[in-house]
């Protein structure tokens, strides 16, 4: 008999009684949104540029290159200097990434960011800086109304992004800046 | 079972409580989790109502399981993802093995994953010429250490700056001496770049399992996850059949109370969903029982499945707190530690590191009953004529003796005017460990019968 079917098989007796699926009405604070999601972001380590948007943008990406910095661009309207490579593995030296989000959450700060956008799917971690370009109206009260927006289709790869990489387990002190990107700046537009 | 083994609870508890400072520290570093988990779930207004949804969405799919397995595998199929089920431990690692040797793999980097640690993955593949490198910080350290995790969440919660900081000098070269959090974390950046960069494969756990999307959700604050099975073009994905949920909707339940419940994010840095392999990369899952079908079957410990291993129960726990992860004798510690792994617990003791003060129970984001099921780990222990050294011996006497009310009220009264008159000193060895830490009560003047008698009879 295969593990399958013996697993299956002992599924048969489960001592609980079936319970029906439960209701989610759970009802959204949708005041403010941007500012309750620039609130969340903070929490997360993460800073939130509401003006400006993709001009703001472009000149720190140009600061940036003229200090001699890697910046790849996956937005369009934004020029970095570095192109998509052929493989994931030489995304090694990116500086900076930018990169579209498509669904913002004001409850937690997380960006819902899809692999169409990224070129390689390891885009957003291995960069050393991560600079994320959100629509303000694309921002959601809670993950209830962002997991009715966010799009994974099959084969793809999705990720909400909430703040820089971090890591508390040396001593419980909070270190920003893991295996992931360092520093995260999200740009309104 | 002999009381001088060591792998008796309060035999362990009391080595670690030893050094009293440290376990102040230890107790007081999960008491800040617990402080920063309150201040989380007070600042949602439906937190209550997460809960309760957490708990019978989970309580749903638990007794749909076989119909959610099987809609999982199927669209997984239609994913390109290879599924695989494994009954057992051992079964698990063999499926693991079998893939990497087909791809000839000499170098895993691993997140961590407390299932791949319940199987006892490593070393059966590091036996097989494999290196395996656990990856997020707190599992690297340990690894290096060559020690098990002590917490679910934060494994190397009992391990002080300057230890990771000896520790980290001799295996990865850092300056003698230094301890600064963020210096370490540097240098273990570093050190795991050229890791993720050079591996073969990767290997993660899996928090919920989409059924409708065939699709598994791994969350991470430190990215390690991403970067990992990113990066190779082989990745695996270990999860218990516990870990399915229906939709994303259920998702997004657990993802909303999971962090906030373990360290008090709003939500892990990372909540990353795979629904099939990178361009030209093979994706794996590996759908494991190890003894979860056997929990279901009572209908007490089935609960217990309706973990989401957010660790809060552990940070709650007065017992866990001050005596530690390795005082449990399993993979996972503190609360949730006891009631799936009791049944494993050869000394019989584990079932009784709890007070039942039920504070786990209380903060756990979906309801797991864990007093409850703590509580009923001690009858089945008894019933199977399995009570812990001592307790087996001395508690059937003493159920006779207060099923006897004439025992009792002797022995009651004795006990009172002994109280009185005679001194504490020659009084407390009697009261054995219980006495260790606590004065002697103040004896009442009349026993509660009589008192009833007087006032209310």
């Amino acid at each position: 008999m295969s593990s399958k079917l013996e697993i299956f098989n002992a599924l048969k007796s489960v001592a609980i009684t079936p319970q029906p699926m439960p209701c989610f009405n759970i009802a959204p604070r949708i005041d403010d949104l941007v500012g309750q999601f620039e609130a969340s972001l903070t929490t997360v380590a993460g800073t939130l540029h509401r003006d400006g948007g993709l001009t703001n943008l472009q000149a720190t990406v140009d600061e940036h290159i003229a200090q001699g910095m890697q910046v790849i661009s996956m937005v369009d309207g934004i020029k970095g200097n570095r192109e998509v490579t052929a493989t994931a593995h030489e995304l090694r030296d990116i500086d900076y990434a930018v990169i579209p989000g498509d669904v913002g959450v004001a409850e937690n700060g997380a960006i819902w960011v899809n692999n169409k956008n990224l070129g390689h799917r390891v885009t957003p971690f291995i960069c050393e800086n991560l600079l994320l370009v959100i629509e303000a109206k694309s921002i959601v009260a809670n993950m209830h109304q962002a997991a009715n927006l966010i799009t994974l289709a099959s084969g793809e790869f999705g990720t909400y992004i909430a703040g820089p990489s971090k890591t508390a387990d040396i001593e419980q002190a909070l270190v920003v800046g893991a295996h992931g990107a360092c520093s995260l700046n999200v740009y309104l537009t | 079972m002999s009381t001088s083994t060591s792998n008796v609870h309060a035999h362990k508890a009391e080595i670690f409580c030893r050094d009293e400072s440290r376990v102040d520290w230890h107790s007081k570093a999960l008491w800040a989790l617990r402080e920063k988990r309150d201040r989380a779930a007070g600042s949602i207004p439906e937190w209550e109502q997460l809960r309760q949804i957490g708990s019978e969405m989970k309580l749903h799919t638990l007794t749909h399981l076989a119909e959610y397995l099987e809609e999982f595998e199927q669209n997984c199929i239609k994913n390109d993802i290879k599924v695989h089920w494994a009954k057992d431990g051992a079964e698990h690692n063999r499926i693991v093995h079998e893939i990497l040797a087909k791809h000839q793999v000499k170098k895993i980097v691993k997140s961590k994953s407390m299932l791949t640690e319940e199987c006892h993955m490593n070393p059966y593949l590091e036996e097989r010429g494999i290196e395996v490198i656990d990856t997020d910080l707190g599992e690297r350290i340990i690894q290096l250490a060559k020690m098990p995790p002590s917490h679910i969440v934060v494994p190397a919660i009992h391990m002080k700056k300057e230890e990771v900081g000896d520790l980290f000098h001799q295996k990865l070269g850092t300056d003698a001496g230094a301890s600064d959090p963020l210096y370490l974390t540097r240098a273990a950046r570093r050190h795991l770049r050229e890791q993720f960069l050079s591996a073969d494969a990767a290997m993660t756990g899996v928090n919920m399992a989409i059924a409708d999307k065939g699709a598994v959700v791994v969350c991470t604050n430190e990215g390690n996850a991403d970067m990992g099975a990113n990066l190779p073009k082989l990745q695996l994905h270990s999860m218990g059949i516990d870990k399915v949920v229906p939709d994303l909707d259920s998702a997004a339940v657990l993802l909303r109370t999971l962090a906030r419940n373990a360290t008090g994010q709003p939500i892990t840095t990372y909540s990353s969903f795979y629904r099939g392999p990178q361009d030209g990369g093979e994706m794996h899952v590996i759908i494991v029982d190890n003894g979860r079908t056997d929990m279901l079957k009572d209908k007490i410990l089935a609960e217990s499945l309706k973990c989401i291993r957010c660790g809060g129960c552990l940070n709650t726990c007065p017992v866990y707190r001050r005596s530690g992860g390795y005082s449990y004798n399993y993979t996972i510690p503190g609360p949730i530690g006891i009631a799936v792994g009791a049944q494993h617990d050869d000394t019989n003791s584990i079932a009784w590191a709890c007070t039942l003060c039920g504070s786990c129970s209380y903060v756990c984001p979906t309801k797991v009953p864990l007093d409850k099921i703590i509580h009923h780990h001690r009858r089945l222990k008894a019933e199977a004529g399995k009570l812990p050294y001592g307790k087996s011996s001395y508690m059937p006497l003493v159920g006779k003796f207060m099923a006897s009310e004439t025992a009792l009220n002797c022995s009651m009264a004795m006990a009172r005017t002994a109280l009185k008159i005679l001194p504490g000193s020659l009084l407390k060895p009697f009261s054995g460990a219980w006495g260790k830490y606590r004065e002697l009560p103040v004896a009442p003047n009349s026993s509660f019968e009589a008192w009833f008698k007087k006032n209310r009879g």
